[in-house]
């Protein structure tokens, strides 16, 4: 009786302590799940240091700018990576219990340690022979690594790994592969002489993979590429631009040139110089002004030029003269006619006045003047 | 006060015309972009009109695609039409009985490049004989990239060409470059025993390395993969597929690239570089330097005088023939002396 008894009590006591666990399981999990909503930085506090931003120098700031970028992706990409993503806030803060749990057994162990190595110190100084140590720190070392999680860039390792072997097994490379022999289907449809198509010929036999590599190899040595610009390097050219000579002393310098050309003893040698020289900057986009005929002609067209433009400056001011000269006569002949009216006007006013009804007319002086 | 009303009936809208017009200086590098025409001033055959326009396009987008040639054109009009706009290259194909020639010559006074062409294939024989030619919308947007090897920096003749090529095309200026202009590629490789120039054109293209096949063509093409046979995605993605068949033979051929291009080759990865032919292939010959644009001395010849003679008889009679008479006067003192070197040789 007191066993049922008991049982059921215990039995009562068991469903009421499953009851209770399950309640505190239950809200365990509910403060969990909030825990999660909060985001990590705020809950498990950081305590790197953080710098002072305005304090830095320009250069400094810059730096700090691009890390933080750098951060930001590396963040970014972080998050979407299924190993790394696990970080949420509770994961962080069960690591941070975990290590200072840590942290706390490996303090205890160095203790240990310590108090043991000082007991086997005195112990050697009595003279007392030891047991064997080695066990003990391989031990440590063997606590101390962590389980790290297998990476992406692991797996990629192995892949490759297993391509190599795999590749290694394969065999027979100097076999002619499927993308080669298509190749000598195409080539050379358009044959002109039998001599060279002989050659083309032979050229594709020599075409094979062993000498192929030796020929990259040399090839390799000698390369030469198109024109790249680096702010630093400028074209040759364009250096001597601010030295621009004028027409009349590059005349001079083709002239002399033509001279010298001409000279019995270096002539040739001059003429060849130059003519590649002239062909080489050419090619490059550098005018060379070196035909004393091209230049006497542009000579010529300049003079020319400059005398229109300065004939047409002559007119233009002769124009402006000429309408100046016309205004300021029209002007005065205005004036003129203007003061002219006025006096007749006056004097047709006093006309006016000597017409009244009754007047006689004025004194025209006497029948016989001039008779004395 | 009065107040002033915008009288729309005084007002003028002027609508702007929009014109295409190309750059004449590169806003990049602030230097001038060279352009070019290529053509012919004689009728030629099917096959080299097919050369010349596969040319055309190879000098795109710097050159004229649709020039129209007449018969009464000659090269003096070509030479005024360039000044105002700004061609500074002229390529010229003329076939006669003995050769095919190509002429590249720089306008306004400068040297003209003669080759004589072996053989050529045309861009669609290459692309007939390919399995998967590739031409994606925007290759011909941009100008190629140049490299010459095999050319040396001892001889004049030689390095007039690689000067002359590589100012055909604009430079590049690094700092400001995007990787996906560099589509093209233009080879020109210089066999010294047979003093042959090899003439290659080529498309750019950038792979990822170290991807999986499988993965790599999932997210190129964008094809529902076949997954009836696997039991889950996982399998999909972890299958031990080899990389391609020549990866670990081409190391040298890997790059990091410094930025993103494409969805695919992201920065920072290697990615590895792989070139399709397009476009003609041509196996040529330096035959003729002259000083002039189709005229001048003769300052390098790879034949004997007697030769440049005949050759010049043969040739088009358009060019201004007092220069060449003068030039045949000024070539043969020259041609006199190559021919000495020939000889020590």
């Amino acid at each position: 009786m007191t066993n049922t008894r008991g049982t059921d009590m215990a039995k009562k006591k068991d469903n009421l302590d499953c009851e209770s666990d399950f309640k505190t399981h239950e809200h365990a999990e509910f403060f969990d799940k909030i825990i999660e909503l909060i985001p990590a930085r705020f809950y498990v506090p950081d305590e790197t240091e953080r710098k002072w931003f305005p304090g830095l120098s320009k250069a400094q700031k810059a730096k700090a700018k691009r890390k933080t970028n750098e951060n930001l992706k590396k963040a970014r990409r972080d998050r979407l990576d299924p190993d790394k993503s696990a970080l949420t806030t509770l994961d962080l803060l069960k690591r941070k219990i975990e290590d200072e749990k840590r942290i706390s057994l490996k303090q205890k162990l160095k203790k240990e340690k310590a108090d043991l190595r000082r007991q086997r110190y005195e112990m050697k100084k009595a003279g007392i022979e030891l047991p064997d140590d080695d066990s003990e720190e391989e031990r440590d070392n063997n606590e101390q690594k962590d389980d790290k999680s297998v990476t992406y860039e692991e797996l990629r390792l192995r892949l490759h790994r297993k391509i190599d072997e795999l590749k290694g097994g394969r065999g027979g490379s100097d076999r002619p592969r499927s993308h080669e022999k298509r190749k000598k289907i195409l080539p050379n449809k358009r044959k002109r002489d039998t001599v060279s198509e002989e050659k083309t010929v032979e050229d594709n036999k020599s075409a094979d993979k062993g000498k192929g590599k030796l020929d990259v190899e040399e090839a390799a040595k000698d390369l030469t590429f198109g024109y790249v610009k680096i702010d630093d390097d400028e074209e040759h050219g364009k250096e001597k631009k601010k030295r621009r000579l004028s027409k009349a002393k590059e005349l001079e310098r083709a002239m002399k040139l033509e001279a010298a050309k001409k000279d019995p003893e270096k002539g040739d040698v001059i003429a060849k110089k130059h003519s590649w020289k002239a062909a080489t900057s050419r090619a490059a986009g550098i005018k060379v002004h070196d035909d004393p005929k091209l230049l006497k002609q542009s000579i010529h067209k300049e003079k020319k030029r400059h005398e229109k433009n300065a004939e047409k400056w002559k007119e233009r001011v002769e124009g402006q003269q000429k309408f100046k000269v016309e205004k300021q006569q029209k002007r005065s002949g205005n004036i003129a006619d203007r003061i002219e009216q006025n006096k007749m006007r006056k004097i047709a006013k006093r006309e006016k006045k000597l017409l009244r009804p009754g007047f006689e007319g004025r004194k025209e002086g006497f029948i016989n003047e001039g008779g004395n | 006060m009065g107040r002033f009303k915008n009288n729309k009936k005084s007002r003028v809208i002027v609508k702007p015309i929009s014109k295409k017009n190309q750059e004449d200086v590169s806003h990049v590098t602030g230097d001038k972009i060279p352009k070019s025409f290529v053509f012919s001033r004689m009728k030629l055959p099917g096959s080299v009109k097919q050369l010349q326009m596969d040319l055309r396009k190879l000098m795109l987008p710097y050159t004229a695609l649709s020039l129209k040639e007449k018969k009464r054109n000659t090269l003096r009009d070509f030479l005024n039409v360039s000044g105002p706009m700004g061609v500074t290259h002229f390529l010229m194909l003329s076939k006669t009985a003995s050769a095919l020639n190509l002429r590249v010559a720089r306008t306004p006074q400068g040297p003209t490049l003669t080759f004589k062409i072996h053989q050529y294939s045309l861009a669609s024989d290459i692309a007939q004989s390919q399995l998967r030619p590739r031409c994606p919308p925007d290759l011909f947007k941009t100008p190629p990239l140049i490299v010459l090897s095999g050319f040396g920096s001892q001889e004049l003749h030689l390095k007039l060409a690689t000067i002359m090529f590589q100012n055909i095309f604009p430079s590049i200026d690094i700092n400001t470059v995007k990787l996906s202009t560099c589509q093209r590629l233009v080879l020109l490789h210089y066999n010294k025993d047979t003093k042959l120039i090899d003439f290659r054109h080529y498309s750019i293209r950038l792979q990822p390395v170290g991807v999986s096949r499988r993965i790599r063509k999932f997210v190129q093409n964008h094809q529902v993969p076949d997954l009836r046979n696997l039991q889950d995605v996982s399998d999909f993605v972890t299958k031990a597929g080899y990389g391609s068949e020549s990866e670990g033979d081409e190391e040298a051929a890997t790059v990091t690239l410094s930025s993103d291009l494409g969805r695919v080759n992201k920065g920072a990865t290697k990615s590895a570089v792989k070139l399709q032919e397009i476009g003609p292939r041509m196996t040529m010959q330096l035959v003729k330097v002259e000083e002039g644009l189709c005229t001048g001395g003769i300052i390098f010849s790879e034949y004997g005088k007697k030769e440049n003679m005949k050759k010049k008889q043969d040739e088009d009679v358009d060019d201004e023939e007092e220069d060449s008479e003068e030039g045949e006067e000024e070539g043969s003192e020259e041609d006199g002396e190559d021919m000495d070197e020939d000889f020590e040789d």
